[in-house]
């Protein structure tokens, strides 16, 4: 019997898993994003094996339907162990004397993918290649792997304290904007994000799909957004404020680079169509209309409660800016936690797959690089007011505005002046602009997620009715 | 570190689904007409692609474009004098695969015009058929030695020509064309022209093209005793393209164009096997009859009339295109009654049609503007917006031929509409600037602004449509309440089930609906997502305003948590 098994897994036959097994496990999962749909099933689309003695690692396409005749398609590295082997970790199921678990819990495993890439291997699938590719030098051997951590859209490993693998678990068509960008700047030698060292990708009929990534990995002291809760916590609350002008023109450098290349169309900047400032407030208008015309009866809401329209109007007049600069590719979803203070003590820039709840043509648009900048200054108020919500210490009343004010100056002292709007004041208005969208965003996402958050987008909203 | 590789093919943006089409917003551009990327007073591709963003913004899943082949443009670019290039005025082979990839990294695919059925006059096929009978082209097309043979075929532009047989001095032999005496038939008897026409097709979808809209589609071949339309061998050729199409080109789609009857049309979808989608010509018109005349029953009898179609099969529907507002497939009763109330001033009259654009067709009218798109949105088919009808553009009658529908995209109110900033005199025509439709009044830019405005109601719209899969893939069925005045139907699909109704008259209406069958659901209002009460045996009342309309979903409490 177990050799039966065996046979159909190495054949890449892996509709055993399919239905609700598969489905508990993926939808138990942080990275799973349809938890707030109709779920029907799960099954395996489609998955390439590697073949020689177990644990067998099988890369699968898992398909999840939902009601309305829509699906989301996710990467599961799967393992394969025959049951003799006590495997405990992460298992998905247990049938014919044989152990199926998600890869990422064997370092075996982990291994064996950074072995592919070493190689320049691929493996075919009933529909598609899974290529694996080097962009840099590989080891032979690797020792360790460890876990780092699941985030809203992946999961990632850290190999020999060198290396961190990647995976992209819900997957969508096309380039994974972080591949893109990362190669992008490593191929310009940018040293302030950790290099790219390999990819995997999905290449076929059912689409054209990144699956992980292969960076360098930097030992550091923690990421920003940890490091401010640690310091104004720990009595030092004026860490970040001297250590914001820095973060300023590291992030300048990001945007200098990106802009740096007029020959690669996808990078190139551009000037906005006249009609560029028009969309991007009547989706914003849009965005504040639909929140405000449901707000939910909270007391953390009374102060905005109503007021949509006002927001509306003072977003109105924000938007008479003439020229609002050049646009290129960003960061895409910049905060403190995506900077990180490495043991050397600087700043490095990580996660370029932008906003995970945008489509990847949105989050592959070109924009103002004030958006980023605009995501960082609201990072400041999230951590001011995380500061009292989680470690309940009141930050110095003047700690976001120092942070505000230091960023901006190293930001605005180093970028391209050629990439911003001319004057001072249309900077400032266009940043409001894109601190507002954020506010409504982040007003959304709180209200859906952490009610007890919801304070800080409104006080963000306040502040911009405020300045008026 | 080695050198890091670059993707040379282009990237994939889609993910497999044979059937998109089926929940897709399409928008057909006049290229010519959009914007004018390089200053000489001619829209390109280079300025097309600098609006893929708004079109992204709008919601649109597809971009349908005029021919952009080299013409003598006498009719529009549908006179093609060489499949395999572009007019250089909008630019050349490489930025047109540019254009596409552009559009398709914004999720947005792109269709293009081919006219099958024939070529300019201009095109070196021809030239080669007239000057040497015996040499490769010689067969290439329809050529006789009187004008006598497919006598029972109809003429078609019957303003501008007399006969479907132009004799040709050079080769002394009359040709026949079914359109305009510039457009001679190609001649699908040969077995040359068949893989001609194929080797066409292969050529744009190796660039990336999604498909095609197959223009006059039921001409391609000829037969004596019959109206040469829609002939079997029409459609056995049609398969052929198909099945190559499928064999090596997934996901891409034919639209047929085929100004016919339902039943007629139905046939170029074959068994699924044939055209992917067909406009579907009849029901248009019968819709501005409707609104004009305050009842449903246009509409509904059309309806009626329209067979079931194959599974991966849909229609396309639309309000206006960039030809005259079709009467062909009317009675000539209607006929009639549709120029009275739609074209008043005769120059309004092309053919057997009438040359207007939505809002001058509609006086203007924004609640009968959003009624005939609520009803277009909730009609089972894929529905095709017409450029500037968004923001809506009128039109001018004084132009020739179609081109009063066909003037400068309206961006913003400043010089040309912001279309070009070449001098006014270069432009290939002049932007509307009367006080009601002029860019000054109607444009991007100032609608973009306006939150009250179509532009910004019309994108909500698309949102709410494309977020409900049911219209473009559930049945359609007909309620027959007493009130004539009002267009009620069910759209379902397995449990979505959504209700709309629409009130035709131009005063308040109240119906009363037999919906017993869903007693128990309640109905929640799909643009404000408000509660109305739970159905339950009793007919149900609604009241609405003029012109006004209602989607509802008709939600299982049970499915409430």
């Amino acid at each position: 019997m177990t050799s039966d098994l065996k046979t159909r897994i190495e054949s890449g036959d892996l509709h055993f898993l399919d239905g609700l097994v598969l489905l508990g496990t993926i939808a138990s999962q942080r990275w799973f994003g349809g938890k707030s749909k109709d779920v029907l099933d799960a099954r395996v689309l489609d998955a390439g094996v590697t073949p020689g003695e177990p644990p067998i690692l099988a890369i699968a396409i898992v398909e999840v339907r939902y009601g309305l005749q829509t699906h989301d398609l996710y990467h599961l590295p799967l393992g394969f162990r025959p049951s003799a082997d006590g495997w405990k970790e992460s298992v998905i199921a247990e049938t014919e004397g044989w152990v199926a678990y998600d890869a990422i819990a064997d370092p075996e495993l982990a291994r064996r993918m950074l072995e592919l890439m070493r190689t320049d291997s691929s493996l075919q699938t009933p529909d598609a290649t899974i290529v694996f590719r080097p962009t840099g030098e590989l080891p032979e051997e690797v020792e360790s792997a460890r876990p780092m951590g699941a985030e809203q859209s992946n999961s990632s490993l850290v190999l020999d304290e060198r290396y961190a693998l990647k995976l992209y678990r819900r997957i969508a068509p096309g380039m994974n904007p972080e591949l893109e960008v990362l190669r992008y700047l490593t191929e310009r030698g940018f040293d302030h994000t950790p290099a790219l060292e390999g990819y995997v990708a999905y290449e076929g009929r059912p689409l054209e799909a990144t699956l992980a990534t292969l960076q360098e990995f930097v030992p550091a002291k923690g990421d920003g957004w940890d490091l401010a809760l640690d310091t104004l916590a720990g009595g030092e609350p004026d860490w970040v404020p001297e250590h914001a002008r820095r973060l300023g023109e590291v992030t300048a450098w990001l945007h200098n680079a990106l802009a740096s290349d007029p020959s690669d169309p996808h990078f190139a900047p551009e000037d906005p169509s006249n009609e560029a400032l028009g969309l991007l407030s009547a989706s914003i208008d849009e965005e504040i209309e639909q929140v405000f015309a449901s707000l939910p009866d909270s007391p953390a809401l009374e102060q905005v409660r109503g007021r949509g329209e006002e927001v509306r109007d003072h977003l109105r007049l924000l938007t008479n800016i003439g020229h609002v600069g050049r646009v290129i590719r960003t960061h895409g979803d910049y905060h403190l936690g995506q900077a990180l203070w490495t043991d050397e003590e600087d700043w490095l820039i990580l996660d370029f797959e932008g906003e995970p709840a945008r489509s990847v043509p949105e989050r592959r648009r070109k924009t103002s690089p004030l958006r980023d900048v605009a995501g960082m200054l609201r990072s400041f108020a999230y951590a001011a007011s995380a500061a009292k919500i989680q470690r309940n210490v009141d930050p110095p009343e003047s700690w976001e505005d120092r942070c505000r004010a230091e960023f901006l100056d190293g930001y605005l002292d180093t970028a391209d002046p050629a990439l911003l709007p001319s004057s001072r004041d249309q900077v400032e208005r266009l940043l409001t602009i894109f601190e507002l969208e954020k506010a409504v965003y982040e007003l959304r996402y709180e209200l859906h997620n952490r009610p007890d958050w919801v304070a800080i987008p409104v006080a963000g909203i306040l502040r911009m009715l405020e300045q008026s | 570190m080695s050198d890091v590789e670059r993707h040379e093919q282009p990237v994939h943006w889609f993910e497999s689904n044979p059937n998109w089409f089926k929940t897709a917003v399409f928008y057909e551009i006049h290229t010519r007409a959009f914007f004018d990327g390089n200053d000489d007073g001619s829209g390109d591709f280079r300025g097309l692609q600098q609006k893929l963003d708004y079109l992204q913004w709008l919601g649109i899943d597809c971009i349908w474009m005029l021919p952009f082949y080299p013409s003598p443009l006498r009719d529009g670019g549908y006179d093609i004098a060489d499949f395999y290039g572009i007019n250089p005025d909008y630019g050349n082979v490489e930025d047109f695969r540019i254009f596409v990839e552009a559009a398709h990294e914004r999720g947005m695919r792109v269709i293009v015009d081919l006219v099958m059925n024939h070529t300019s006059s201009d095109h070196p096929w021809f030239q080669a058929s007239r000057e040497d009978p015996d040499g490769p082209y010689g067969d290439f097309y329809v050529w006789s030695d009187t004008d006598e043979p497919y006598s029972d075929a109809r003429i078609i532009f019957i303003d501008t020509e007399i006969s479907n047989w132009t004799h040709d001095p050079v080769r002394g032999q009359y040709y026949w064309h079914r359109f305009f005496s510039h457009q001679p038939d190609l001649n699908y008897e040969n077995p040359a022209v068949q893989d001609a026409m194929i080797e066409v097709l292969r050529f744009w979808l190796d660039l990336g093209l999604d498909g095609f809209r197959l223009d006059a589609v039921p001409y391609l071949y000829e037969e004596e005793g019959t109206n040469c339309e829609n002939l079997p061998r029409t459609h056995e050729y049609l398969k052929r393209v198909r099945a190559e199409i499928d064999a090596n080109y997934p996901d891409r789609v034919l639209l047929a164009e085929a100004n016919q009857w339902p039943d007629d049309v139905v046939a170029y979808f074959g068994d699924g096997d044939e055209c992917h989608m067909a406009f579907h010509f009849p029901v248009m018109p019968r819709m501005f009859m409707s609104l004009r005349r305050e009842e449903a029953l246009p509409m509904i009898e059309i309806l009626d009339q329209t067979p079931q179609i194959p599974d991966n099969a849909q229609w396309g529907l639309f309000l206006r295109n960039h030809d005259e507002l079709t009467l062909e497939m009317v009675t000539d009763e209607e006929r009639d009654y549709m120029y009275e109330e739609y074209a008043k001033d005769p120059r309004m009259k092309l053919n057997l049609g009438i040359r207007r654009r939505l809002a001058p067709l509609l006086d203007g009218g924004r609640d009968e503007i959003e009624l005939m798109h609520a009803i277009l949105f909730s009609l089972p088919g894929s529905p095709v917006l017409y450029y500037g009808d968004e923001i809506a553009m009128g039109d001018n009658v004084y132009l020739g031929d179609r081109d009063g529908v066909r003037t400068p995209m309206q961006w913003t109110g400043d010089r040309n509409g912001g279309f070009s900033r070449a001098d006014f005199a270069q432009l290939y025509l002049p932007p509307l600037m009367d006080p009601v439709y002029g860019f000054q009044a109607v444009n991007v830019e100032a609608q973009l602004r306006l939150p009250t405005s179509l532009l910004r109601w019309l994108r909500r719209f698309i949102e709410l449509r494309k977020q409900h899969p049911v219209f473009g893939v559930g049945d359609y069925r007909v309620l027959r309440p007493e009130n004539p005045k009002i267009f009620a139907h069910i759209r379902s699909f397995s449990e979505d089930i959504v209700l709309c109704v629409h009130n035709l008259a131009r005063t308040a209406q109240a119906v009363e609906l037999d919906l017993s069958m869903f007693a128990g659901r309640v109905p929640v209002e799909m643009l404000g997502n408000t509660r109305f009460p739970k159905i339950g045996e009793l007919p149900y009342l609604l009241t609405l305003g003029p012109r006004g309309f209602f989607w509802f979903q008709l939600q299982d409490p049970a499915d409430d948590q």
